[in-house]
């Protein structure tokens, strides 16, 4: 099951503390910028859980 | 770079040295005051981020030193009155140890090419090409027809057959390339080369065996040495001798759901290069593991366990200490 982002939580990449740590963090391709936001790609999501661990501002979980 | 210092009756100071640290979190575990908190150690490591592995709350911390006295990679320096308390009689002390025995070494550098922290140097002055090789060649020009056989077949490239007159020809040995493989000899139709390989004729006996010898010198860098025991693992001659921080095992949740392939995280943690990711699953080898946990903490599905059943750690005097201690070699990996 893929994760889910907390929009309100995520904010703008500008403004993240990791400059979008999770895009840069997953390998599988499954986070990506889109506008300026953070977007899922829920195919390539390989259930890993390393953005949920090191998202700055943990706004990313499994539901 | 983290630090505190502060003036009472003595002054005290604690000092992170982050090239040293790994991110492991046994400072943070056991800090009497929970003064330390581990910055995000992945991103670090993979150098997405410009942090410190470890963050020093200064207003909380007591000074006390146990972080410094337990950091397995002397990341941490604690000085009282300008002296580490390394050095100190009072203070814990590591039998944690690397060491490389340079007369028995013989400078192949298995050690410096397995060594994860580059710390290990191996010079070396190989024995004289001309000692190993010796023998003696000559070409009868008479009997030559610089037929170019012998040019031809030479494996050393030692043998030109060159032009001398309207028709005349000389062939001609570089004897720094020639090894007295005797290819020339063999195969020269009019038995124009006469040629012996000494070694050969006289098996050795009249040669001295130690102008055959490497001679050198192996420096292990303390420094950056985490006494990880590659250099004992891999050296052909048992001349690395490590003794680790601690003893115990590193085990691997089967049941847990690990993604070594997208994740590894565990594996660019690592300060030993003890993981390896093999069908997509992490696999720790224990041999040369120090049990430092840094794989542990970072695993998102929580695959690995650290057991630890021994601290090498001696001259632990205070009992609160030892209480606090206690909790690495608790097997709870925390």
């Amino acid at each position: 099951m893929p994760v889910t982002i907390d929009t309100e939580k995520c904010g703008k990449i500008e403004n993240c503390p990791g400059e979008g740590l999770c895009i840069k963090i997953c390998e599988k391709g499954a986070l990506v910028e889109k506008d300026g936001d953070v977007a899922l790609v829920p195919e390539n999501c390989d259930d890993c859980d390393l953005c949920i661990q090191n998202c700055p501002n943990q706004a990313i979980s499994k539901v | 770079m983290s630090s505190v210092e502060r003036e009472g009756d003595e002054s005290r100071s604690l000092k992170h040295i982050n090239e040293k640290c790994v991110g492991c979190g046994i400072c943070a575990s056991i800090c009497p005051t929970k003064s330390i908190k581990n910055g995000p150690v992945l991103p670090i490591a993979r150098g997405l981020v410009d942090m410190d592995y470890v963050n020093i709350n200064e207003k909380s911390c007591c000074l006390c030193g146990l972080c410094a006295a337990a950091c397995p990679f002397d990341a941490l320096e604690f000085k009282i009155d300008g002296e580490d308390i390394k050095n100190m009689d009072d203070y814990p002390k590591w039998i944690k140890d690397a060491a490389i025995d340079s007369e028995a070494c013989i400078y192949c550098k298995a050690c410096e090419t397995a060594c994860p922290q580059d710390a290990i140097r191996v010079q070396r002055t190989l024995p004289n090409r001309e000692d190993l090789v010796i023998g003696e060649i000559g070409v009868d020009q008479d009997k030559c027809i610089s037929c170019k056989i012998c040019e031809e077949l030479c494996p050393g490239d030692a043998i030109t057959v060159q032009k001398t007159g309207r028709n005349e020809y000389e062939t001609v040995v570089d004897e720094d390339k020639c090894v007295y493989c005797l290819v020339c000899k063999r195969a020269c139709p009019t038995d124009a080369i006469k040629a012996v390989c000494s070694s050969c004729a006289y098996q050795d006996y009249k040669f001295d065996p130690e102008t055959f010898k490497t001679h050198g010198d192996t420096i292990l860098n303390p420094d950056s040495c985490v006494n990880c025991g590659w250099c004992q693992e891999i050296c052909p001659v048992d001349a690395a001798v490590v003794t680790k921080p601690f003893e115990g095992e590193a085990s691997f949740d089967d049941e847990a759901e690990c993604k070594g392939d997208s994740c590894h995280a565990c594996q660019d943690v690592c300060p030993c290069n003890a993981i390896e990711i093999v069908d997509g699953q992490s696999v720790i080898d224990q041999k040369v593991c120090v049990l430092c946990g840094a794989c542990a903490n970072v695993c998102p599905q929580k695959c690995i366990q650290i057991n630890r059943t021994k601290i090498n750690l001696e001259n632990v005097r205070s009992k609160s200490w030892n209480n606090i201690l206690s909790s690495l070699t608790s097997g709870t990996g925390k």
